[in-house]
C-alpha cells in the first residue's frame, strides 16, 4: 500500500540522524507500521501490556534518579543507575515536548546483565508503541525487555 | 474505508506538492523592531529566513517545532498559530502574538519584534587550536576565533557548535554549549564536553574534530550570569556543568572581586574529578574562595581522602548560611532539581537560585 505523506516524511525523519547519530530505524528496512506491529504482536504472546511494560521501566527509573548516577537497589533481583548529559531530545513524532537525555542502566544482580533504555525510550514505546528498528543503538527487543525487567 | 484514507492521503500530497511547485509568494519583506527591512524569498519559514541574514534565533531542534527556543513576536502578517505552535505557548505568549519561528511560513510581508539581546549575537568561523583531555569521558576544546576575531560574552552564556555532516550523521546540527574560557581573552572560546553515546555532535567532538579543524559557533545566547550584589555564592556542579562555573571565576579573578564563594563539584568516582589543580590556583588567586569536591563511591583502589557523599548531602553538611547565599547550579537536570530540593529546605529563597537549563 502507498503510504501517505505523513508516513512517508516521520519514516525519513526515523532514518535521518538529526535527532540521534544513526536515526530510530537502524539498519532495519522494514516499513515502520511493520516494525510495530511485529513488537507488538511478540508482546501480545508474551502476555504483557504496554501499560504495564511503561509502569515498571518508569517505577525503575524514577528510583534511580535521586542516586545521581550511582547504583541503587531496586528489590533483591535488580540495582539500576541513571546516566544524565545536559540537553533534551526530541520525539521523532510531530508533536511537541522535550526529552531528558537520561539513560537508565537495570542490572540483575544474580547474573550481572545490565540493561538499558532511554526517556525517550519510554515515551515512544508508551505513546507511539516504537521500540526502534534493528540496529539501532537503543533498539529495545520486547522479549528481552519482558525478561530484565519483571 | 480504505479506498477513503487512499483518497485522502492522495490529496493532501497533491496539496503539499502544489504548494511546493506551483505557488510563488513572490519576495516578502520582513520588517524587525521597526528599524530594519530585509527582503526575502516567500515559501520558507521564518527562523530560515532570519538565518540567512545572519540573524541567529536560538533553536535546538532543528526547525521542527518541537523545541519551543525559536519564539518571537510576529506583530503583522503571521497567519493563524498553527496546532503545532499551540503547546509551547503559553496565555500570555499567545495574547502578544509570540510564534514559533520555526512553523511561521513566510507568504507575505511580516512585522516582527526580536528581543534586542539576539542581534548581538554572530556566526564565528573558528580554527579548533587545541583538544585537551580532562578525564576519560571529558574534554576541552579551545577553538581561535577568526571572523569575526573577537566576542564580548557574559559568564554564564553559552555559544551553539556547528557540527557538520559526517559519517554518523546526515545533516549539519548545532548543539548548545556553555563557554569555559576565560571571557577577558576575547580571541579564544573554550568549551568543555562530555561524550554522550552516541550523540552526533559530541561523537562529531571526540572522534573526528582535529586540530587545526575550522568549525563554526554562534552566540552567545543565556540569561545565566552571575546577579550583581555581594551575597555568598553557592556554586554546585557536576561533569560538563563545571564549564560556566570555570567562566565565572575567571571572571571574578579579573574583577579583583571580594565575594565570597563556594563551590561544590560532585562526581561520582575520582576519575570523574576534572580541573582540581586550576580550581587550587583560584582558591589562591580569589579573595575568598573554596572548592569542595564531592565523590559519591570512591573505587576500592581510588586513593580519596576529601569529601564523600552526593553533593547535595556534602552541601547540606557544609553550607551554613544558605539563607543569605545565592545559588549557581550547572549540571544533569536530576542533580539540578536535587540541588534546588535541597537548597530550599535549607531556606534558601527560590528567586536566589539560578542555574543553567539550556536545550
Amino acid at each position: 500500500m502507498k503510504k501517505s505523506p505523513d508516513i512517508e516524511k516521520l519514516e525519513n525523519a526515523l532514518r535521518s540522524s538529526t535527532i540521534v547519530a544513526g536515526g530510530f530505524l537502524g539498519t532495519d528496512s522494514r516499513d515502520l507500521n511493520d516494525i510495530i506491529s511485529s513488537d507488538l504482536s511478540e508482546l501480545d504472546g508474551l502476555g504483557i501490556t504496554i501499560t504495564k511494560l511503561v509502569s515498571r521501566m518508569k517505577e525503575i527509573t524514577n528510583t534511580a534518579i535521586p542516586a545521581l548516577g550511582n547504583w541503587v537497589k531496586i528489590d533483591e533481583k535488580y540495582e539500576a543507575m541513571v546516566e544524565e548529559a545536559k540537553g533534551i531530545l526530541t520525539c521523532p513524532w510531530p508533536h511537541s515536548g522535550g526529552f531528558d537525555k537520561r539513560v537508565t542502566f537495570l542490572k540483575n544482580t544474580k547474573t550481572n546483565n545490565i540493561f538499558k533504555w532511554t526517556d525517550l525510550n519510554i515515551h515512544l514505546i508508551e505513546q507511539h508503541n516504537f521500540f526502534e528498528g534493528k540496529g539501532s543503538p537503543y533498539r529495545i527487543e520486547p522479549k528481552e525487555l519482558v525478561e530484565s525487567i519483571f | 474505508m480504505l479506498v477513503v484514507s487512499s483518497i485522502g492521503a492522495a490529496l493532501a500530497a497533491v496539496l503539499v506538492l502544489s504548494e511546493m511547485k506551483f505557488m510563488n509568494y513572490g519576495r516578502c519583506k520582513i520588517t524587525i523592531n521597526d528599524k530594519k527591512e530585509i527582503e526575502t524569498d516567500g515559501g520558507r519559514s521564518l527562523l530560515s529566513a532570519l538565518g540567512n541574514e545572519k540573524i541567529f534565533i536560538p533553536s535546538a531542534c532543528g526547525g521542527r517545532g518541537t523545541c519551543g527556543l525559536c519564539k518571537l513576536k510576529v506583530l503583522e502578517g503571521g497567519g493563524k498559530l498553527l496546532p503545532t505552535e499551540e503547546p509551547l505557548l503559553d496565555k500570555k505568549e499567545k495574547e502578544t502574538n509570540t510564534r514559533l519561528s520555526c512553523q511561521v511560513k513566510i507568504r507575505n510581508d511580516l512585522k516582527i519584534f526580536i528581543p534586542p539581546e539576539l542581534f548581538a549575537i554572530r556566526e564565528y568561523n573558528c580554527i579548533c587550536e587545541s583538544i585537551t583531555d580532562l578525564t576519560y569521558d571529558m574534554k576541552q576544546f579551545r577553538f581561535q576565533l577568526v571572523e569575526p576575531n573577537n566576542i564580548d560574552y557574559i559568564p554564564g552564556q553559552y555559544v551553539q557548535l556547528l557540527a557538520p555532516a559526517y559519517e554518523k550523521s546526515d545533516d549539519e546540527i548545532y548543539r548548545a554549549y556553555s563557554i569555559s574560557a576565560d571571557p577577558a581573552d576575547k580571541n579564544h572560546i573554550e568549551l568543555i564536553i562530555r561524550l554522550v553515546p552516541n550523540g552526533i555532535c559530541t561523537t562529531y567532538c571526540f572522534n573526528y574534530l582535529k586540530t587545526g579543524d575550522k568549525i563554526k559557533l554562534n552566540g552567545p545566547y543565556g540569561q545565566f550570569k552571575l546577579a550583581d550584589t555581594n551575597a555568598h555564592i553557592v556554586f554546585i556542579a557536576g561533569g560538563s556543568g563545571i564549564a560556566p562555573i570555570k567562566c565565572m571565576l575567571h571572571y571574578l579573578k579579573n574583577t579583583a572581586s571580594k565575594r565570597k564563594a563556594t563551590f561544590y563539584f560532585g562526581a561520582n568516582r575520582v576519575k570523574d574529578l576534572c580541573c582540581t589543580e586550576l580550581m587550587r590556583e583560584f582558591e589562591k588567586d580569589l579573595a575568598d574562595f573554596r572548592f569542595v569536591p564531592a565523590i559519591a563511591s570512591p573505587e576500592p583502589d581510588e586513593k580519596w581522602e576529601g569529601q564523600t557523599g552526593l553533593v547535595t548531602n556534602i552541601v547540606r553538611e557544609d553550607l551554613k548560611n544558605a539563607a543569605e547565599c545565592e545559588a549557581y547550579l550547572c549540571g544533569s537536570p536530576g542533580m539540578i532539581d536535587a540541588s534546588i530540593k535541597v537548597l530550599k529546605e535549607m531556606g534558601m529563597k527560590e528567586e536566589n537560585i539560578f542555574y543553567d537549563k539550556f536545550a
